[in-house]
This record gives structure tokens, C-alpha cells and sequence, in this order.
């Protein structure tokens, strides 16, 4: 009797480690295509290789926009996934959704401590509200310039001294212009261009703090410092130098393809711009009025956000995938593979002690840019609206309009404004 | 003078397919030459590898060759049975039940599309067949179709099967049927084409890759590249989409035709 | 015409049309209702809230530009598939009803078309204009002096490239039901007006057009819904609705309102009122063509 007992003791205990010796399935949607896709399933598989009891599974579901719509359908009938990655100007819909753990809070409720401060501060400043940071930092860029040098050479400018302020933007323009170039100046992400102006000049875009304090109820990008950028482009335009080239990324074909001498886009898109571009690629910071204070570029990108309801072993599980990313070595393989930025220190510190931005100054350049600026106000931690897309398209439509000449810098900010505060409080109403 | 005419017309509509088709043989560089080349090259099963590859065309196929031929199949037997009731029976309510039919040609997807996918979603169909299928089965044109043959079908037909003690669904099945292939190989061609080219309905119900469809696959080849399109491989892709509903056009092209010259007569 | 060809049988004809109408209620009528309800609400993404705000969704449509201009758009790009659509399917058509050798080869030679979905189309025409690189941009530089065309940032010509893709892939559908229509005018109608020493065009009008108007009734319809509603993949496919809003027709404003903005009331206020102008042509269609008939007797 007593050996029965014993088996059938030792056979539960068998069955039962077979169960704890089961993986915790957790899922990730994310919106990163093309090579970046592939960086994020080697990552993906190395985690599941190094962390044997867990299976994650990471799934493309689209666009920025698509999964974040696939997100909230699936949260509400409960098939949601564990990890999710939201772009940055969903990043106030995500706060006060209800829907999230506060990333801050989780190490907390596995019974760890964690270092926030290994992460970069700009970044973490951007997803942080009250000084804790609520989503986790993956794919960050900022926006920075990129110039033709071969063009600058044939206009008789020095190819290593590209234009710092937008004063010499527009006599370099001249130059190039009338050297035959057939487009001088263009933008990707206008909208995104046109917040960055305000960032990088230490202005705020919103009241309240950028959002940031509580939720913002007017926009103040018509104020005297926006109308002033936009009337500078819309000159620029006039006089031939800029061109609009389209959202996102419609400009990058122009430059690729030599047609365009300098072009304001997004950091990670220097990898696919270098790559069987034809002619010498230099990068600089972001032009600057000059007389104006100074501030920091802006973050751009997405982070990613942790599902609320969800098992201990899946949190603790999801926790180990956050934990990984911030490793120094897997910063730097996301780094190197997609052009975003590292999102530790110690993987800025490793890439220069290896000398990887000797290897390609222009990799540096996107650092500098968001490192080396001030760091404190609020106008230069990020803009925070709810409607923030819809403001986005907003902007860009007023910058279309101003270019184009259909209404003048002032009317179309204002138009803009006036839609932009609308919206604000809609927001307001649905989400106090 | 009619066949210059005429054979001017087949190139010039031709002509982007054609286009298309050489693209899809080059290199990524090949594709991005300046003055455009249009001299065929031999990449051509390279790159269809590559998109195959790429956005794993074999299981978009897959779905997408069972949503069409199903939803096809269920649509067909669903409008063939209401065809025959209105058409062969005098019931209450068949004023009513046939135009309030006839109103849900106003009821396109996008009239209702929110509704339909929190539907789905409480259904629990969300990134399934079921979601990609049911909405699908009601069948306007079909009744429509098969309504206006069925009421040209000489009465004596019918007559002779009811004196006979047939009992209707005989002389549905044994009948009616057979003598609409026609119609039906018709009908089968339109709703084929139709589910297959279906995009906005499967791109926000589905949400894992194996669920897509190949129209889906066509926007995540396209997606895949930010700055520079790869033209080359983006076409190839395209020719294999393209082939399965081209091939149903084909085959049944004589019924087709003659299934729609007898929708169009009086 | 309807008569009653199997007397009593009380319950089977209801049985039969039960699945159909089943479906219908469940996938169409049902959600409709619902639509209409959610476009008199305000709701938060994550569905934590929602308000009652009577007619705001529409006064807010009505008064806003964008969906004017949404509208115009719409009106412009259908207008343009349906009238140069059916007009240049119409003189295919014609051409094809001729007797000539290779007939056969020469229809499914230009009906194939209809077989493409939208989103192949827009694929294959994106490629065709593909700015720096595309076929026809090099086309034009050459003819124009160095024009360079890009649709990407020139509003106005990317509503004429999506209207011409659109076009050209309805063609197929409209030329089948065309012949078919040409097919049945009787030859004798025709002949006679030769004898009466009519011309060409003057028989055309006269007689097969009007002859015609069923056929192209429907097919008005037809290729109303499909610019309306079908071309969604090709717009989103080739130009997401921009640059700006120069695409954004009706159904893809709906989308991003509905989406990505993720302002379901508005989306449902569009909705509705999409449906009203459908109806309001389908019931004006309906009365034409019920008329022509009566008139064609």
C-alpha cells in the first residue's frame, strides 16, 4: 500500500513539474516592417532560445495605426495580446485607457527593483508622466538633416559645411538653385517637422505643459513662433528652394534619386538613404532660427505597452522580454539593424568605445542631435495631445495650404488651430 | 481597318499588365533604370520566390481560395433556394420579404462596418474564417439572377412535375437546377471575383498573419519598404495574385457570357 | 408573373428563403440599425465612455470642409469612372459586336481586365507613375521638356491617376454587359434604318441607345457602387487618401475617421449618409429605368 502511495506521489509530482516545465505563451503585435521585421525575429528567437520556459510569439499587424485599432478591438472582447507597441502620438490614448500597467509598476509587482536610469533620457522623458515612466522605449528617432555633398561641391559649396541656421538654408538654396538643381529643400513627416522647430527653439505647442501637467485644451503652435516658421517656408517655397514633398516618406525617392540637395527627415531612414545612394551623403542638425532659445529635437517612433489582466507567470514573462531589450547587446543589434536608437547608455558607450561612429559619421550625427540639447522643459520633452493623428494630419494640411499659397501662414495656423482645439476638447469630454 | 483598330485597343489595355509583367523579371537595380527598361530580364522566378517568401503567399492562397470558392458555393445555393420561393410559391409576406432583399443592395459594407466587426467580435470570429465568410452569403444579384431566369422557365414545367406528385424540392434539384448552369457558372464567376478582391473587410478582421488573404499579402509587400519600393519583386507578387480569378475568368468565360446576354434580354 | 406554381405548401417557401433572410437580418439590417444608432453617440477608443450627442456628428459634417471637399472628391472621381468608363466601354463594345474573324479572341482579349481586383490595379498603375522612376513620369519628361510628374505631391494629378486606374479596371465588366445589350438589339430595327438611309450615328442614337437603357442603367449603378465603395484597395494602395485629402473620397474618409482617428459616431454619421445618397440613386435609377421601359414598348 505504502509503494502505491509513494508511485502515485512521485507520479504527481512528475505530471506536475511537466506542467510548471510547460512555456508561458505570451504575444507581441508590433507595426515594424521590412528589414525591421527581420531584426525583430532574430531578436525574438534569441529570447526564446536564452528563456526556455517562455514562448513568445511576436506578430506584424500592420501599420501604426492598424495595430493600435486591432488593439483596442481585441482588448475589448478580452483576446488582446500581452505586449503591444504603440506609436508615439498614440501615446496620451494609451495613458488614459485604462487598459495598460504603467511599466514602472511592474517590476514592483513581480517583486523586483529595476534601474530606470539606464535608459536614455530624452527617450524616457517622452514616455514618462509624473516622472515614471509608462511604457517601454523600443524604436526611437528623432529628425535630423540630410544633404547632397556631391551637389553642394557642383554649387560651389564646401561639401563639409552644411548649412546650421535656416538663414544660410536659404542662401545655400539660392546657390544650389541656380547651380541647376532642380529641387533644393524637402521634408518627410512635415507635420512631425514642423513640432520639432517648435522642440528644438524650446517653444511649447500646447498649454498645459505640452499636455504633459493635464490634458491640453488649446494648441499654440499660431502663435508668433510658428507663424514665423511657416512664413519662412512658405518664402522659401516662393522663392523656388523648398519643395513639399508629400507626408512621410515620399521625399526620400527625390533625395535617393539626386534631385533633392537637402532633406529634413526622420534618423531612421539613414540606413535605407545610404544604402546604393549614388552620391556622397553628409548629415547635420536640424536648422535653427537663429535668436530664438535653444531646445532638444523630439522623439519619434514607438514604445512598448504592457496589457492590463494579465497572469503573474505572463507578466513576469513579458517583464523578461522588456528586460532583455534593455541589454547592451541587444540595444546595439537593434541599433545597428535598423538605425533607431539604442535605447540604454551603456550601448551608447559601447557603440563609441568600439568606434562605430568613426565608421560612419553620420550615425552621429543622430545622436548628437537628441543628446546634446537641454533636457529639462517641458517644451522639449515631447508633445502629449489625445487626437494627436488627427492633429498631425491637421498640421500638415495647414502647411500645404500655407505652401501652396491658398491661405496665408497666419489664416492656415489659425484654421488649423481653431480644428486642432476642437478636438482637444472632444477629448476632454470623453476621457475626464 | 477594324482589327488595327481593335488590336490597338487589346496593347493599350494591355500595356500595364505588360508593363508589370517585365518588372517583375528584373533586379531591384534593373527595375530602377533611368530611361525605364522594357526589355524583359530572367529574375522572374526569383522574385516570385522572394514576394512567396516574403509575406508566405502559399497560406494567403490558401485562404483565400477557400473563402472565395465557399462563400461562392454558400451564395449561390442560398440565392438559388430564395430565387425558387419567390418565384414558384405565393406566401405571405412576399411583398415585403422580396424588396426589403432588394434594399440590402444599398447596405454595401462600409454602411455598416463598425456594427458588423463588433458583431464578429462577439461572436468571437474575429481573425477566422467565419468572420471572412458569413457576412458574405446574402446574395442580392444572385436572387436577383436566378428570380428573372426562373420566371422565363415555361409554367408547363412545373405543372407536369406537380401532376406527376414530384414534390417541389425534386423539382428543384432534379429540374430547375440543371437548367440554370448557365447562370449558376455565371454567378459563380462574379462572386469569385468578388471575394477574392475583397481588402477593407479583411484588413481590419484579421489580425494574424496566417489569417490574411492575398490582397492583404499585396499591402504587406508593398509596406515592406519605406524609401525604395522593390518594384521587382512588389509585381511579381502582383502577377501571382492576379492568376486565380483571371484563371476562373477564363474558363468560364462562354457561360459567363452568355449568362449575362441572358440577364440582359427582355 | 408570380404566380402560385405549388399550392399548398404552407411552410416550405419560408423554409427556403430562411437562410438568405437569416443572413441579411443578422449581417446587414441588424448592424445597419446599429450604425445609425452609435452616430448619435460619442465614443472614447478604448470604450470607457460614451455620450449622447444627438445630431453633433452631423452638424459637424456639415459644416466642415474637409467633408465637403470629401464629397467633391467623390463626386469628381466618380464621375469620371462612370462617364469616361462607360463612354469608352460603350465604343469598345460597339466595336466588338462587329462581325469580324477573331471575334472571340478579341472579347476575352479586353474583358480580362475585370478579373483584376482593385488593389492589383493600384499596385500595377502606382508602379506605371512611380515618380522618379515610373514609365509614364519618363514618358511625359520626354515629351513635356523635363515636366517632372509626381503624383505623390500634386493633389490634383493623383486624383486623375486613381480615377484613370479605377477606369481602366472596370472596363472588362462594362464591355460584357455592353455586347450583351448591343446583342439584343434586334437586327431588324437596325437594318430598317439602314434601308431608310439613316447613318451610322444617327441609328445609334435613335435606335440602339435607347435600346440600350436598361443595360445602361444598371450599369450607372453598377459602377456607382464600385467607385463609391469597392475602389477602397486601390485608394489605399496608391495614395492612402492623399496627398493631403486629395483622394480621400467618402468611403476612405469613413475609414480613417472610423480607424485611425478613431471617431466612431462621426464614422457612423458618415455611414448614414452614404447610404441616403445611395438610395436616393438607387430609387431614381429605378424610376428611370421602370420609365425608358414603358416607353420602349
Amino acid at each position: 500500500m505504502k509503494r502505491v502511495l509513494v508511485v502515485a506521489l512521485l507520479a504527481v509530482l512528475a505530471l506536475s513539474s511537466f506542467a510548471f516545465a510547460e512555456k508561458t505563451q505570451i504575444t507581441w503585435w508590433h507595426a515594424m516592417s521590412g528589414s525591421r521585421l527581420d531584426v525583430v525575429n532574430a531578436i525574438v528567437d534569441q529570447f526564446n532560445a536564452t528563456h526556455p520556459d517562455i514562448e513568445l510569439t511576436a506578430m506584424f499587424t500592420g501599420s501604426y495605426a492598424e495595430t493600435l485599432t486591432k488593439f483596442i478591438a481585441s482588448y475589448k472582447t478580452g483576446t488582446a495580446p500581452n505586449l503591444v507597441q504603440v506609436y508615439e502620438v498614440g501615446t496620451q490614448a494609451m495613458l488614459g485607457s485604462q487598459a495598460i500597467i504603467p511599466v514602472y509598476q511592474v517590476p514592483g509587482m513581480l517583486g523586483e527593483t529595476w534601474d530606470w536610469a539606464k535608459y536614455i533620457i530624452p527617450i524616457k522623458n517622452y514616455y514618462s508622466k509624473d516622472g515614471n515612466l509608462w511604457s517601454m522605449p523600443f524604436n526611437s528617432s528623432t529628425a535630423m538633416l540630410y544633404y547632397n555633398k556631391d551637389l553642394f561641391a557642383q554649387a560651389g559649396l564646401d561639401p563639409n559645411k552644411p548649412p546650421t541656421t535656416w538663414k544660410e538654408v536659404e542662401e545655400y538654396g539660392q546657390k544650389l538653385r541656380d547651380s541647376g538643381v532642380k529641387n533644393v529643400l524637402s521634408f518627410g513627416w512635415p507635420g512631425w517637422i514642423f513640432e520639432q522647430m517648435h522642440t528644438t527653439h524650446n517653444q511649447l505647442f500646447a498649454n498645459n505643459d505640452n499636455g504633459r501637467s493635464q490634458l491640453a485644451t488649446e494648441v499654440l503652435f499660431n502663435g508668433d513662433f510658428g507663424t514665423m516658421v511657416l512664413e519662412n517656408w512658405t518664402r522659401l517655397a516662393k522663392e523656388g528652394i523648398f519643395l513639399y514633398g508629400g507626408p512621410e516618406y515620399s521625399a526620400n525617392t527625390a533625395f535617393k534619386s539626386g534631385q533633392l540637395a537637402i532633406l529634413l527627415q526622420s534618423t531612421s531612414s539613414l540606413a535605407g538613404i545610404e544604402k546604393g545612394s549614388q552620391f556622397a551623403v553628409g548629415t547635420s542638425f536640424l536648422p535653427r532660427f537663429e535668436g530664438y532659445p535653444m531646445g532638444d529635437s523630439v522623439i519619434g517612433g514607438g514604445s512598448l505597452w504592457v496589457r492590463k489582466g494579465q497572469s503573474t507567470k505572463e507578466l513576469k514573462a513579458v517583464w523578461e522580454f522588456l528586460k532583455y531589450l534593455g541589454n547592451t547587446d541587444v540595444a546595439i543589434q537593434w541599433h545597428k539593424g535598423t538605425g533607431y536608437f539604442p535605447t540604454v547608455n551603456s550601448a551608447v558607450k559601447a557603440l563609441l568605445d568600439e568606434g562605430w561612429f568613426s565608421k560612419d559619421q553620420n550615425f552621429l550625427t543622430a545622436f548628437l542631435q537628441i543628446l546634446s540639447g537641454r533636457r529639462d522643459t517641458a517644451a522639449v520633452k515631447g508633445v502629449r495631445l489625445g487626437p494627436f493623428v488627427e492633429i498631425r494630419e491637421i498640421e500638415r494640411s495647414a502647411i500645404e495650404k500655407a505652401v501652396s499659397g491658398v491661405l496665408t501662414p497666419k489664416q492656415a495656423l489659425d484654421e488649423a488651430a481653431q480644428k486642432a482645439d476642437q478636438l482637444l476638447k472632444d477629448y476632454a469630454e470623453l476621457n475626464s | 481597318m477594324i482589327h488595327i483598330l481593335l488590336i490597338l485597343l487589346v496593347a493599350v489595355i494591355a500595356f500595364p499588365v505588360i508593363y508589370a509583367l517585365i518588372t517583375s523579371t528584373l533586379t531591384f537595380q534593373q527595375a530602377y533604370s533611368y530611361p525605364p527598361r522594357l526589355i524583359p530580364g530572367n529574375q522572374l522566378w526569383t522574385n516570385i520566390t522572394q514576394a512567396w517568401e516574403r509575406v508566405n503567399f502559399g497560406r494567403l492562397f490558401f485562404n483565400s481560395t477557400v473563402i472565395s470558392v465557399v462563400v461562392s458555393f454558400v451564395k449561390i445555393v442560398l440565392a438559388l433556394l430564395a430565387a425558387f420561393a419567390y418565384t414558384h410559391f405565393r406566401f405571405r409576406g412576399r411583398s415585403i420579404l422580396f424588396p426589403m432583399t432588394m434594399v440590402t443592395q444599398m447596405l454595401p459594407l462600409p454602411v455598416r462596418i463598425l456594427p458588423t466587426y463588433h458583431l464578429m467580435a462577439s461572436f468571437h470570429w474575429i481573425n477566422s474564417y467565419y468572420a471572412l465568410m458569413f457576412p458574405f452569403f446574402a446574395s442580392t444579384t444572385g436572387i436577383l439572377l436566378f428570380r428573372q431566369f426562373f420566371m422565363t422557365v415555361p409554367r408547363d414545367l412545373s405543372d407536369a412535375a406537380r401532376v406527376d406528385g414530384t414534390t417541389p424540392m425534386r423539382y428543384f434539384l432534379q429540374i430547375l437546377v440543371p437548367i440554370s448552369k448557365t447562370n449558376i457558372a455565371a454567378l459563380f464567376v462574379i462572386e469569385f471575383i468578388f471575394i477574392w478582391s475583397q481588402y477593407l473587410w479583411p484588413l481590419i478582421v484579421t489580425t494574424t498573419a496566417n489569417m490574411r488573404v492575398v490582397q492583404i499579402g499585396l499591402k504587406m509587400l508593398l509596406a515592406s519598404e519605406q524609401i525604395a519600393p522593390e518594384w521587382n519583386v512588389i509585381m511579381a507578387g502582383t502577377i501571382i495574385a492576379m492568376l486565380p480569378p483571371l484563371v476562373v475568368l477564363i474558363v468560364f468565360r462562354k457561360s459567363f457570357a452568355e449568362g449575362i446576354a441572358m440577364q440582359s434580354e427582355k | 408573373m408570380q404566380e402560385d406554381r405549388f399550392p399548398g405548401h404552407r411552410f416550405l417557401p419560408y423554409l427556403l428563403i430562411l437562410p438568405s433572410a437569416a443572413i441579411i437580418i443578422i449581417f446587414l439590417i441588424v448592424p445597419f440599425i446599429q450604425s445609425v444608432q452609435e452616430s448619435f453617440f460619442t465614443t472614447n477608443p478604448f470604450g470607457t465612455k460614451t455620450i449622447f450627442v444627438g445630431l453633433r456628428n452631423y452638424m459637424r459634417l456639415f459644416a466642415s470642409s474637409d467633408y465637403h471637399k470629401s464629397i467633391v472628391t467623390t463626386l469628381i472621381f466618380s464621375g469620371f469612372v462612370i462617364m469616361i468608363g462607360l463612354s469608352m466601354s460603350l465604343a469598345i463594345a460597339h466595336l466588338l459586336n462587329q462581325k469580324i474573324r477573331g471575334r472571340g479572341f478579341y472579347q476575352i482579349a479586353l474583358i480580362w481586365t475585370y478579373a483584376l481586383s482593385p488593389a492589383v490595379a493600384g499596385t500595377i498603375w502606382a508602379l506605371m507613375f512611380a515618380p522618379a522612376t515610373g514609365i509614364v513620369p519618363y514618358i511625359v519628361a520626354k515629351l513635356f521638356g523635363g515636366y517632372v510628374l509626381n503624383w505623390m505631391t500634386n493633389g490634383k494629378l493623383a486624383l486623375l491617376v486613381v480615377s484613370a486606374a479605377a477606369t481602366w479596371k472596370m472596363l472588362g465588366y462594362n464591355i460584357v454587359f455592353f455586347l450583351a445589350g448591343l446583342q439584343n438589339v434586334p437586327g431588324e430595327l437596325l437594318e430598317a434604318a439602314r434601308v431608310d438611309g439613316a447613318t451610322g450615328w444617327r441609328t445609334f442614337w435613335k435606335i440602339t441607345f435607347p435600346m440600350l437603357s436598361p443595360t445602361t442603367t444598371f450599369l450607372l449603378f453598377v459602377n456607382m457602387l464600385y467607385s463609391f465603395f469597392q475602389v477602397f484597395g486601390l485608394i489605399d494602395i496608391m495614395t492612402r487618401g492623399g496627398p493631403g485629402d486629395a483622394t480621400n473620397i467618402l468611403v476612405y474618409k469613413l475609414y480613417r475617421d472610423g480607424f485611425i482617428h478613431m471617431n466612431s459616431g462621426s464614422a457612423s454619421a458618415q455611414s448614414f449618409l452614404i447610404f441616403i445618397v445611395i438610395s436616393v440613386a438607387a430609387v431614381i435609377q429605378l424610376r428611370v429605368a421602370t420609365r425608358k421601359a414603358v416607353y420602349s414598348r
